[in-house]
């Protein structure tokens, strides 16, 4: 009977349920793109604000004073400490091994370029034998102008790296860590004896991809292939960026490197992450050490990596947890505002519903009714508009969300069916909120005067 | 003070009422027993409507007692008032009254939802009692007067109510639908229903067992109707 009654009385005054249901239309709507993007918000904007470059810098504790020029290090490559790149599968063996995307080993290596003769192509393929070309001089008489000196960074594009105790292949490097870093062309194999040339020095020395580089250093001189011209913005652009192996050899520490770059998504610093973690109770540090806040990822890489000093690269991090919260918080508010517009318009219709009703319910108390049973009368209908106009609210932000995450973010959201039973029980909500006022009138409406005809 | 009598339906004891500074009713005491029918007269504004709202709960005494089946409707909470209107009184009201987007059955179903449970058939039978057996899915607007009243009836009987409390159910009607509806009320008198009846018309009030007339709130008489030449009157202050 009850459904019956509801069912009966929804046909009326339809205009004004539409009003009603229109209102939670756009609440839900607004509410629906928000929390699409907002909950998307967390992982897509880290991402987005990761390319920016990698905000832990590991470098090897006892290291000297590095003699960092514009980004370069001009140390002898004798001097300093060198860390191994066969221990950095153990990386993604930390309690936050799934929040490190990427990283990428270093080692940078001071190097004399000439383009190679084209008539005496450089074999093809990987690694040639030392022996080979070590002798070559490093000006050929034969072959084109000296580029002169330059820096050799060796690093990994995408490289396999085993990770210790079954836990299979990891590919990383600069793929992982600086994926916007643009190529023309194609990257080098990591295996192979090939380059990628900063744009400054390929515009400089005239150097075009498909072309072979000879390249000295110590009495080593290898031949590399140009696969391809980069540009960072960086010190990359004046350098050579060539398979760390091909540092390596050049600069005689087989396995080893200097610096390395970290990815890790991280939890914005707050209020808590500040305290000094030796200071905090145990239950303060474990709930430190289980939040991926930057400091406690850094100390969890200490512990794998006892002689290695870990970095936050500071104004970064700081700036990326400050947009982070700061865009949370206005997608809230604006969900917040929305639904309460809605709700104030539903308060607005359900007041001039409840006037016209008096009649009817001041009859349903005089037989009888009881005051929980004339509230649920009028909420179900409220509720039923609530179903109709959340629905119809979900659909329409769903396609807001698409617009707003492709124009904002390049992205759309993902699609969350859970959404749905969320934004409706916020539609209920809403309508519940917006009918409390009118409500309580009708509830507590006295059917004598009304039956008289007041 | 009275104690209840089993068969004393309704014990008016000094009831008073007051709006304000005016006093609707003034010291009223009455007794009706079980079968019953009484006519409430007097004229416009002298009181009526709020005696019988307060006899059905819809309405509470400033001061008296009101005692309806052994309930002292006065006291009664909220909750237990609820009850009270939906279990031991039957409403007609003179401007019918009905939920107009309720067909004619669901309007009679509503009395039975709110005192129990909504049995359609019973409805159904109560509309044909009161000649509507072809009217049931028609929604107020779409019926006369008359059998809007009807249904009102209907609605009112459906739950067995102690007592009928009718304002001036035959004033918005014409001739003939008062006839039908006067005739209705003389067959649950027959069948042993405790009504009271508000009406402006003497010769409804002479239908009545006893007419309670009042006058500016106060009782003024109470006539026997059976042997009126006897004039067994009771005076009133
Ligand atoms: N809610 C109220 N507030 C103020 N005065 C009222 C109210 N209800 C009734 N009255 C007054 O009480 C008096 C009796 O009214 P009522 O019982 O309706 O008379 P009747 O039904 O005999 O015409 C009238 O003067 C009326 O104006
Ligand atoms: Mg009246």
């Amino acid at each position: 009977m009850f459904l019956r009654i509801v069912k009966d009385s929804f046909a009326r005054q339809a205009r004004r349920k539409l009003l009603t249901a229109v209102a939670l239309a756009l609440g839900t709507a607004v509410a629906t793109a928000t929390l699409s993007v907002a909950l998307d918000v967390g992982d897509r904007l880290g991402r987005e604000f990761r390319s920016l470059g990698a905000n832990l810098l590991v470098t090897p504790q006892a290291d000297t004073l590095p003699l960092d020029i514009g980004g370069v290090d001009y140390r002898p490559v004798d001097a300093g400490a060198y860390l191994q790149d066969a221990d950095l599968g153990k990386l993604k063996t930390i309690f936050w091994r799934n929040n490190i995307i990427g990283f990428a080993p270093f080692l940078d290596v001071p190097v004399a370029l000439r383009p190679a003769n084209t008539s005496a192509a450089a074999p093809p393929g990987v690694a040639a034998p030392p022996a080979a070309s070590s002798l070559s001089p490093i000006t050929s008489p034969s072959g084109g102008t000296p580029a002169g000196r330059a820096t050799l960074i060796g690093t990994w594009y995408n490289h396999a790296v085993q990770v210790p105790n079954g836990g299979g292949i990891f590919r990383t490097g600069l793929s992982a860590t600086d994926p916007w870093w643009h190529v023309e062309g194609s990257w080098f194999a990591d295996d192979a004896a090939e380059c990628v040339v900063g744009a400054s020095l390929a515009r400089r020395a005239g150097i075009a991809i498909g072309q072979t580089l000879q390249v000295n250093a110590g009495g080593l001189t290898l031949p590399l292939r140009v696969t391809g011209i980069v540009t960072t913005g960086g010190q990359e652009d004046d350098a050579v960026v060539a398979p760390l192996e091909i540092a390596q050899r050049l600069s005689d520490h087989p396995g080893q490197y200097r610096r390395l770059l970290v990815s890790a998504l991280t939890k914005p610093e707050d209020a808590f992450s500040q305290h000094d973690p030796s200071a905090m109770t145990p239950a303060d540090y474990d709930r430190w050490y289980c939040s991926p806040y930057i400091s406690s990822i850094s100390r969890q890489m200490q512990e794998q990596f006892p002689a290695v000093e870990v970095r936050p690269i500071r104004q970064i991090a700081e700036g990326e947890g400050r947009i982070l919260t700061r865009v949370s918080a206005l997608m809230w508010l604006v969900t917040l505002a929305a639904l309460l517009a809605a709700a104030v318009a539903v308060a607005a219709t359900a007041g001039t519903t409840v006037l016209e009703r008096k009649s009817e319910i001041g009859l349903m108390k005089a037989l009888g009714a009881s005051r929980l049973l004339i509230g649920a009368f009028f909420l179900g209908e409220q509720w039923l508009l609530a179903l109709l106009g959340g629905a119809a609210g979900y659909a329409a932000g769903i396609g807001l969300a698409h617009l707003l995450g492709q124009q904002v973010f390049g992205v759309s959201p993902q699609w969350r069916p859970i959404l749905l039973p969320v934004v409706l029980g916020m539609a209920a909500a809403v309508a519940t909120l917006g009918s409390l006022v009118p409500l309580r009138g009708m509830v507590q409406l006295d059917p004598a005067p009304v039956l008289r005809g007041e | 003070m009275t104690e209840p009598v089993k068969d004393l339906v309704v014990q008016a004891e000094l009831v008073s009422k007051t709006f304000g500074t005016l006093r609707a009713l003034d010291r009223v005491s009455f007794q009706v027993v079980a079968g019953e029918w009484i006519a409430i007269m007097g004229p416009s504004g002298s009181g009526k409507t709020t005696l019988i709202n307060i006899l059905g709960g819809l309405d509470r005494p400033t001061s008296g007692r009101a005692i309806v089946d052994g309930v002292d409707v006065g006291t009664l909470g909220e909750r237990e008032l609820t009850r009270y209107r939906a279990d031991k009184v039957g409403f007609v009201f003179q401007q019918f009254h009905l939920v107009p987007y309720l067909s004619a059955v669901e309007n009679v179903m509503l009395a039975q939802y709110f005192h129990s449970v909504a049995d359609e058939a019973e409805a159904v039978r109560a509309l044909q009692r009161v000649g509507l057996g072809d009217r049931l899915v028609h929604l107020p607007s779409q019926l006369s007067g008359g059998e809007q009243q009807r249904v009102a009836l209907a609605r009112a009987l459906i739950n067995h109510p102690k007592l009928i409390l009718a304002d001036e159910p035959t004033g918005n009607l014409d001739q003939a639908n008062e006839d039908l509806v006067l005739d209705l009320l003389r067959d649950l008198h027959s069948a042993g229903h405790t009504i009271l009846l508000v009406t402006h018309s003497l010769a409804i009030g002479r239908l009545a067992d006893r007419r309670i007339e009042l006058a500016h709130g106060r009782l003024a008489q109470i006539i026997f109707n059976v042997d009126e030449n006897h004039k067994a009157v009771q005076e009133h202050s």
